[in-house]
């Protein structure tokens, strides 16, 4: 597997297990809801979704539906098709939505600790129930016809070989370039300590992505590596394989999820959340209505996770009930505070060191017999690593954001203090 | 710090003035056998009081169930026995944002500032029914929510320039002193328009200058219809300054007057002003 | 021969509630005292268990030399201790390092969560994911066969030997017996009450409270006149019949737990440690003041936690004669659900919650048919219920 490969597949992870890290820390963030069952919502929006979209009468199947969205919008070409899943994608998101509503409403008004025990209980309780249900969504055996977006288009080709190469290995390039410009303008504003950081880290991982393989693989690996949207052997002329469309999407969903998240806490509506984690009797004195706010605040972060069940379905093309185990859960908060609690990008640095060390430690070699030790020895350094950032470095490594209302300026003399 | 300082008068004074005034000493407050008990312990033994407009001082040696009145009037307690009307509306056990919301807020004796958030954020909370505060509009974000956020930043800061925390806006609250963490819980509390604002315990803590400030200060906003009921410890404090004081002893409204009628009060002398002190 | 019913539910029942009620005996001491909602306590759990298993059978251990078995029991006391070094290691490495930095509480659920994934993986680590038993005595389970005749009840004791279903016994007790038998144990508990309530005034602290006393005496009765006055056989021609299976491990289980709670209930009310325990437990401040060396005191919970858990642990792991990695965490729900039931500060409370959630799972999946994989999740619906109802659990945070 080119190293390319490696990375379209741990970049997709990275997106999907931040886009749910991100529904987690609207809830436990900004808002301060210690969700142990977040995981839940992450399954019901990749069944849901996987349901909404599959055939009627998939073999091997003997749950509820499918209900083949998809395909009632086919005739409208494969954009139809593709408009289709996505209706399915957002009814799992209501989906996992209107479950947390169900949840919210009897355990919200709880003391934390309790709060956090029961959120824990419930998600396993309807882990059980998937499980054991056979009528519902196929119980233990889950479901493999997951319907894949626009599976038919790809691999895309443009055109002849050369001119795969050029545009797609443009856009890679392009990808680069803005990588480039971007760490660059990171480093510039670190200090000391952040540019050392910086300065190992970064050539350390130029030179495991271009040079290592180049002296083993030559030019070829060092050409796939470095036009890595690019990949010859999709189709015959080459171009852009599924795995990579699948990337895209994660990415996209990330960025649009992102984007929600930080236009909520960056608001009136942001700040209520906020003072709700502070210290709760603070706005209701003020008089704001913060059980609706814990509410709204579990169900959109609810959505969030179902939207990655939705992607997390159809990148690994299988969904069973034992892959939504409430370890899930303890991984996002691991990444969320390890990034920076109450800190969006930080969620994504966090979700990418953490995933980094679970399947960049794959590239270690053990003999089988010892995978188990493997696995075990690196959740032990993951428990280890939570126990010191919240020792050492409790705001985790960006600490928390900081906030925004950008609104249009005006002729005024006193602009310094907005905030 | 010049006049000029002094943020604009309520926005609905005149709407409010009228209903406060309507019937020229209606009582805001109605209290009536108002019970509390914890675990056997009696904090409030059947309160009856009446809040008049204007400055009311509520004074009681320690543990005589002031800040527990205060509790049960906002919605932090629900009282097991009594009446409380806030103009003629019953909000006995209603929660606290409710009776916000009937304008009724509350400071709290030890000062609650949301620690990780900024001063001007403490501010920008408070104002009431923000148009931003609904999910949607915050994702929006038209015209009104642009015009109200550029408002309440503008009131924010005059307030703030008012109680001298314009330099420390952008510091989180965490930082302050104790005397300017009253000093945001008092500014908070007149941010989101109230008619009655139960003040305990403002002033401990806070310099002399800005104490008589504040008080000036409170009495320009009682012109302009806001009513204040007060728990303080400083008695001659509460006798200059307040129109009608409440004396309360185990639980119980002791006596109500103007201050001068209080002061002589032999029970108050004996329960409270510790006898020839006074 | 008659089928298992409801009583024999109802016993499996209480065995779960002993089990449960190990586990939460020590979580709501931490809890308490130590202020920390500790997701590390099924983990806790497991890694007592696997203490045990160190001395009892090592063989089954990987990287251990197999240097001989040690006798069950004694392999239990030594797990148990080994259990409460490691309940130093915790609170010394790292929980008193939260709490001198005025860790809150969702920090400090979240360092027991971490504690948690280290705990659980050092046992994956060291010892894999295969199922492992003690190396013990077989057991031998006795089923009792209860008949409601016309004249009475007769009871048939039957044993399985050598493959065989061989009769051990049969007795029963005439209608006269059991009315004189159930007014007596009435009586006696409640001449037991009332003695202790008379002496009862304010400042008087009981070890045990009269009602308790009183239940424990009537029970007692119930137990010795069952034991001691068996009578003929009253007939086979039953009304209602119903069998309980019970055996060593249920009797051990029981009295082991009821020992558990007592001694650690004296320990709380009697001794100067427990009141610096108990005065702690109200506000750590302020026994700070009052002279009570709480690091200490913290130390000192968590030992005896952690003792507790590994207890917990070697029952369960001998009662479903298996240890696997995962058998604390699986544990870990029904005990939150107990203490926050039972409420957080009483070692009786603790175990009344216990044996609430124990007997809700055996009997709800006895009286639900085909819901057998919902036990945990029929606990959860009660203690969920008694939240709404009460949000501060039934007894409150005291």
């Amino acid at each position: 597997m080119a190293v390319a490969d490696f990375i379209i597949s741990l970049l997709t992870f990275i997106s999907i297990y931040s886009l749910f890290g991100i529904g987690l820390n609207l809830k436990f963030g900004f808002t301060g809801l210690i969700d142990f069952g977040h995981v839940a919502y992450f399954m019901i929006g990749a069944y849901v979704t996987v349901v909404l979209t599959m055939p009627a009468g998939a073999a091997g199947y003997s749950g509820i539906g499918g209900f083949a969205l998809p395909a009632i919008f086919s005739a409208l070409g494969p954009l139809g098709s593709l408009f289709g899943w996505i209706l399915g994608v957002l009814g799992g998101m209501i989906a996992a939505a209107i479950v947390s509503l169900a949840v919210g409403i009897p355990t919200l008004r709880l003391r934390e600790d309790y709060l956090a025990i029961t959120a824990l209980g419930i998600a396993t309780i309807l882990t059980t129930v998937v499980n054991d249900e056979e009528w519902l969504f196929n119980g233990p055996f889950g479901i493999n016809t997951v319907h894949s977006p626009l599976r038919d288009v790809f691999p895309v080709s443009v055109g002849s070989f050369t001119l795969n190469m050029v545009v797609f290995g443009a856009l890679s390039i392009a990808v680069f370039a803005f990588t480039g410009y971007w760490l660059v303008r990171v480093f510039q504003r670190q200090g000391r300590r952040g540019k050392l950081i910086l300065g190992v880290l970064v050539p350390l991982i130029a030179v495991w992505y271009f040079v290592l393989p180049t002296l083993s693989g030559g030019m070829v690996e060092l050409t796939r590596n470095t036009l890595w949207l690019f990949d010859p052997t999709a189709g015959p002329n080459g171009g852009i394989d599924y795995d990579r469309f699948i990337l895209l999407v994660s990415v996209a969903a990330l960025g649009g999820g992102y984007w929600l998240t930080e236009r909520t806490i960056n608001s009136p509506y942001g700040r209520i959340l906020r003072s709700i984690r502070e210290d709760e009797d603070v706005p209701r004195a003020l008089g704001k209505e913060t059980f609706q706010y814990k509410l709204q605040a579990l169900m959109l972060g609810s959505a969030l996770a179902g939207a990655a069940g939705a992607l997390w379905a159809i990148n690994i093309g299988f969904i069973a009930p034992d892959q939504f185990a409430a370890t899930i859960t303890f991984y996002a908060f691991t990444a969320v505070i390890v990034g920076g609690t109450a800190n969006n990008k930080g969620v994504i640095l966090g979700t990418a060191f953490f995933w980094g060390i679970r399947n960049g430690t794959r590239f270690i070699d053990v003999p089988s017999q010892y995978s188990i030790q493997l696995a075990a020895a690196r959740l032990m350094l993951i428990g280890l690593v939570l126990i010191l950032i919240l020792y050492y470095r409790p705001e985790g490594l960006l600490g928390e954001q900081d906030y925004d209302i950008p609104l249009p300026s005006r002729n005024t003399s006193g602009g310094t203090d907005d905030v | 710090m010049s006049e000029q300082d002094t943020p604009s008068s309520k926005p609905d004074a005149t709407e409010t003035n009228s209903r406060a005034t309507g019937g020229c000493g209606d009582p805001i407050l109605r209290i009536q056998g108002v019970t509390k008990q914890f675990g056997g312990i009696t904090a409030l033994d059947g309160v009856d009081l009446t809040v008049d407009p204007g400055i009311t001082g509520l004074i009681g040696p320690n543990g005589a169930g002031k800040t527990t009145l205060f509790n049960c009037l906002t919605g932090f307690h629900k009282p097991d026995d009594g009446q409380i009307s806030l103009y003629e509306t019953d909000i006995t056990g209603k929660e606290p944002p409710t009776i916000a919301q009937q304008g009724m807020v509350r400071t709290f004796q030890i000062p609650r500032e949301l620690a990780d958030m900024t001063v001007f954020e403490n501010l920008l909370l408070a104002p009431m029914n923000q148009h931003g505060e609904r999910l949607l509009a915050s994702w929006v974000r038209g015209e009104q929510f642009v015009e109200e956020e550029q408002t309440i930043r503008d009131r924010a800061r005059e307030i703030a320039a008012f109680f001298e925390l314009d330099h420390l806006l952008n510091e989180p609250a965490g930082s302050l002193s104790g005397g300017q963490r009253k000093l945001l819980e008092i500014a908070r509390a007149l941010l989101t328009d109230p008619d009655i604002v139960l003040l305990d315990e403002p002033l401990a803590g806070v310099n002399p200058t800005l104490e008589q400030k504040i008080l000036s200060r409170i009495e320009d906003l009682v012109e302009d219809g806001y009513s204040f009921l007060l728990i303080e410890h400083d008695i001659d404090l509460i006798m200059d300054n307040c129109e009608r004081v409440v004396v309360m002893h185990q639980g119980a409204v002791l006596t109500t007057g103007p201050p001068e009628e209080v002061q002589s009060d032999e029970r108050v002398i004996e329960a409270y002003l510790g006898g020839d002190n006074v | 021969m008659v089928s298992a019913g409801l009583l024999d539910a109802t016993v499996q029942g209480v065995i779960t509630g002993a089990i449960i009620a190990g586990g939460a005996l020590g979580l709501s001491l931490i809890y308490d005292i130590a202020e920390v909602p500790n997701f590390a306590h099924g983990d806790m759990i497991t890694i007592g268990a696997y203490m045990a298993l160190v001395f009892n059978n090592p063989g089954e251990i990987p990287f251990l030399p197999n240097f001989g078995s040690a006798p069950f029991v004694l392999a239990a006391v030594i797990g148990v201790v080994l259990a409460g070094v490691l309940g130093a290691v915790y609170e010394l490495a790292i929980f008193r390092k939260f709490r001198e930095k005025d860790a809150d509480l969702i920090t400090m659920v979240i360092v027991s969560l971490g504690l948690a994934l280290v705990l659980r993986n050092a046992v994956l680590f060291l010892v894999g994911s295969k199922n492992i038993q003690y190396q013990t005595q077989r057991v031998i389970t006795t089923n009792f066969d209860f008949l409601v005749t016309q004249s009475g009840l007769t009871v048939t004791s039957t044993q399985r030997q050598a493959g065989e279903l061989v009769t051990t016994g049969e007795w029963g007790y005439p209608w006269w017996l059991i009315v004189a038998g159930l007014l007596a144990a009435v009586a006696v508990g409640y001449a037991i009450f009332a003695f202790y309530r008379e002496e009862e005034d304010f400042t008087t602290v009981h070890l045990i409270p009269p009602k308790i006393m009183g239940a424990a005496g009537s029970i007692a009765t119930v137990l010795l006149l069952g034991v001691f006055a068996r009578l003929d056989p009253q007939g086979t021609d039953y009304i209602l019949g119903t069998q309980i299976g019970l055996n060593v491990k249920h009797i051990t289980i029981l009295a082991v737990v009821i020992a558990a709670m007592f001694i650690l209930n004296v320990i709380l009310k009697t001794t100067k440690l427990g009141r610096a325990m108990r005065a702690t437990a109200d506000n750590m401040d302020l026994a700070q003041v009052r002279g009570v060396n709480a690091d200490r005191v913290q130390l000192i919970v968590w030992v005896v936690a952690a003792m507790l858990a590994a207890l917990a642990g070697i029952l369960t792991g001998w009662f479903a004669t298996n240890l696997t990695p995962n058998m604390g965490f699986a544990l870990l729900l029904p005990i939150f659900a107990a203490v926050i039931l039972g409420g957080i500060s009483s070692p009786y409370g603790a175990v009344a919650g216990a044996m609430i959630i124990g007997l809700s799972m055996d009997v709800g999946v006895y009286l639900i048919p085909g819901s057998s994989t919902y036990r945990v999740a029929i606990a959860f619906v009660i203690l969920i219920g008694v939240l709404l109802v009460k949000p501060e659990g039934i007894w409150g945070d005291v």
